[in-house]
């Protein structure tokens, strides 16, 4: 459709095409006609981003699979060991360690963000007075730097005179050691969920309030009781935006880090995948060990991830039928 | 029934997310000693004091860190919007690439940071460019642009198709039509996300504590530097702590509308 306007007339602008009201018949095929052309043109406009995704991309994800079939320390040349390094870190306890712990952070944080935001969600379905404070008041934490979140937590939960300790102390519950191996992993998983729990809160709440009102009117009349009909005419309904939740947050808490170092600085037990590939590479400079870490994270990530968009995809088109 | 425990539950949500920020600024207007005091009553009622902020802004490097965070954070912002905005309009509107290349650029959000981290520390360290803010704006690049175009997709598919025909039948070039019909249109959506990106850009630590020491150190490193030593100055922290999120606390009272939409990739509209 755009090679009908001519080059003349493109490079007059508007104002002549107006005085003559005319166009030339005539077209020669000039690099920015052809570039202009539908069929380059969106490919022209991608150009940026292809040369970002390759630099950004592929190099990295090359460089770490080259090095992660190499012994490289920074120091001498890499020497090329096979798989090696893949064999180290599969044998190594630290390493099934770390990857269950993330495992645990990425259960209990997902499931106690949705359980939560749920149950908030329904509570605030409805037409209040003063709902857009309200709000907003709640959506505050959601995009304050995890790293500042987290060393905001470690302050209120600091042993001797953190308020946590001292409020818990007015109701008689001894203090406790928030950060103490066996707690600390829980404790870092509640702070991410202090920080999250209103973004479920919040898809959730746009689910519920664009449900089909007729089903709804539909099962009163039929008299089905709330539970019946939230497990059967709501959850149904947010299945896709369930999934969205719980797709979104597995990529975050996958790469994990800030809070590990507002906090225990990875000790304590609370070492996670992303913190043991920083010890591995920026701390022992094994490049070679970190960069099969890498790869392994990237690795569960994608089929983590190809599952959940699989479900979400599915979820979609179960709600659209 | 349904009313009361609406009412009873609403302040405790409220209270849940609100009583901690209120707790930290209150933190950075006390004496030490009214900081690691045990009494409840002094806690909440004390003396007000400046001393944190007076600290924090004349003996430690919190200005240069404010100031690097704010160069750096715009003129990625700025980069990223340069290379997302064509993208997502080539995606949205002609369907390059049928929908994988969008996935693959979304991909790029689930690497693990240190993927990048590795290589492009060795090639930072090898072009001498490592605590520069120019590296820093290179990363925050890639770190921002498959969100950009992902948020900005969403916005480009509202703008109806309809109109950009009209103009080409109406003799627009590729140009005008940009300027002058998509460009006005999209510059709500294209603000959001550039917010977004910016304070993304802020709020990032994982690449400023591994490409940058003195010289561009950002805002996060910088509140990272109190919980490095031994002795932890809590009051000053308290202050670095409500200085950073300051910009935050605001974009997020300013955009409620669009936070939903922009962390969820546009895919809930909120």
């Amino acid at each position: 459709m755009a090679n009908n306007v001519s080059e003349a007339t493109r490079q007059a602008g508007p104002s002549i095409r107006e005085m003559s009201g005319d166009y030339p018949k005539v077209r020669e095929r000039t690099f920015w006609s052809v570039l202009s052309d539908d069929k380059y043109y969106k490919w022209l406009l991608l150009v940026p981003l292809l040369l970002v995704l390759i630099i950004f991309m592929l190099y990295p994800l090359l460089y770490c699979l080259w090095y992660s079939f190499h012994e490289f320390g920074m120091v001498k040349a890499a020497t090329f060991i096979g798989f090696e390094n893949y064999r180290d870190v599969l044998r190594d306890g630290e390493f099934w360690l770390a990857l269950g712990r993330t495992g645990i952070v990425l259960v209990i944080s997902i499931g106690a963000e949705l359980s939560i935001g749920m149950a908030v969600a329904v509570l605030f379905n409805r037409e209040f007075k003063g709902q857009n404070p309200i709000r907003g008041f709640i959506l505050l934490p959601l995009l304050i730097a995890p790293l500042a979140v987290s060393m905001m937590w470690n302050f209120f939960l600091q042993y001797d005179f953190g308020i946590v300790n001292l409020v818990l102390g007015l109701v008689g519950i001894p203090k406790m050691s928030w950060f103490a191996p066996g707690v600390g992993l829980y404790t870092i998983a509640a702070i991410s969920i202090w920080q999250w729990t209103p973004f479920s809160i919040f898809v959730l709440l746009a689910g519920l309030k664009s449900l089909p009102r007729d089903s709804f009117e539909a099962a009163k009349v039929d008299g089905a009781g709330p539970w019946y009909t939230f497990r059967r005419l709501t959850l149904p309904n947010l299945a896709p935006l369930i999934m969205i939740i719980v797709l979104l947050r597995t990529m975050w808490l996958v790469r994990l880090f800030d809070p590990l170092y507002g906090t225990t600085r990875g000790g304590a037990d609370t070492e996670l995948l992303d913190w043991q590939i920083y010890r591995n590479t920026f701390v022992y400079f094994d490049i070679g060990r970190g960069s099969t870490l890498a790869i392994i994270s990237l690795f569960l990530t994608m089929i983590v991830c190809g599952v959940l968009f699989n479900q979400l995809m599915k979820a979609l088109s179960a709600t659209s039928e | 029934m349904k009313r009361v425990l609406f009412w009873a539950a609403m302040p405790l949500v409220v209270f849940t997310f609100v009583s901690p920020l209120v707790w930290i600024y209150l933190t950075s207007l006390k004496t030490n000693a009214d900081i690691y005091t045990q009494d409840l009553v002094r806690m909440f009622f004390f003396s007000p004091i400046l001393d944190n902020y007076i600290n924090l802004f004349t003996k430690t490097v919190f200005v240069r860190e404010i100031l690097n965070t704010l160069i750096i954070s715009i003129s990625s912002t700025i980069l990223v919007m340069l290379v997302a905005l064509p993208a997502a309009y080539s995606f949205a509107r002609y369907e390059t690439g049928h929908g994988h290349l969008l996935f693959v650029t979304i991909s790029t959000r689930m690497f693990p940071a240190a993927v990048a981290a590795i290589p492009f520390f060795m090639a930072m360290k090898g072009l001498g460019l490592l605590d520069t803010r120019f590296c820093l704006v290179i990363l925050y690049l890639y770190f921002n642009v498959s969100f950009a175009v992902f948020l900005l997709y969403g916005f480009f598919r509202e703008i109806p198709v309809e109109l950009e025909q009209a103009a080409t039948i109406d003799g627009y070039g590729r140009i005008d039509i940009f300027r002058k019909i998509i460009f006005p249109m999209i510059m709500p959506g294209a603000a959001i996300t550039a917010m977004f990106c910016f304070i993304f850009s802020w709020n990032e630590f994982l690449y400023a504590f591994l490409f940058t020491r003195n010289i561009a150190r950002t805002v996060t490193i910088g509140l990272a530097s109190f919980w490095a030593s031994g002795q932890v100055d809590w009051g000053t922290m308290a202050a670095c702590i409500c200085v950073a999120i300051l910009p935050t606390l605001a974009a997020a009272w300013f955009m409620q509308r669009y936070i939903i939409r922009g962390l969820s990739f546009g895919a809930v509209k909120g």
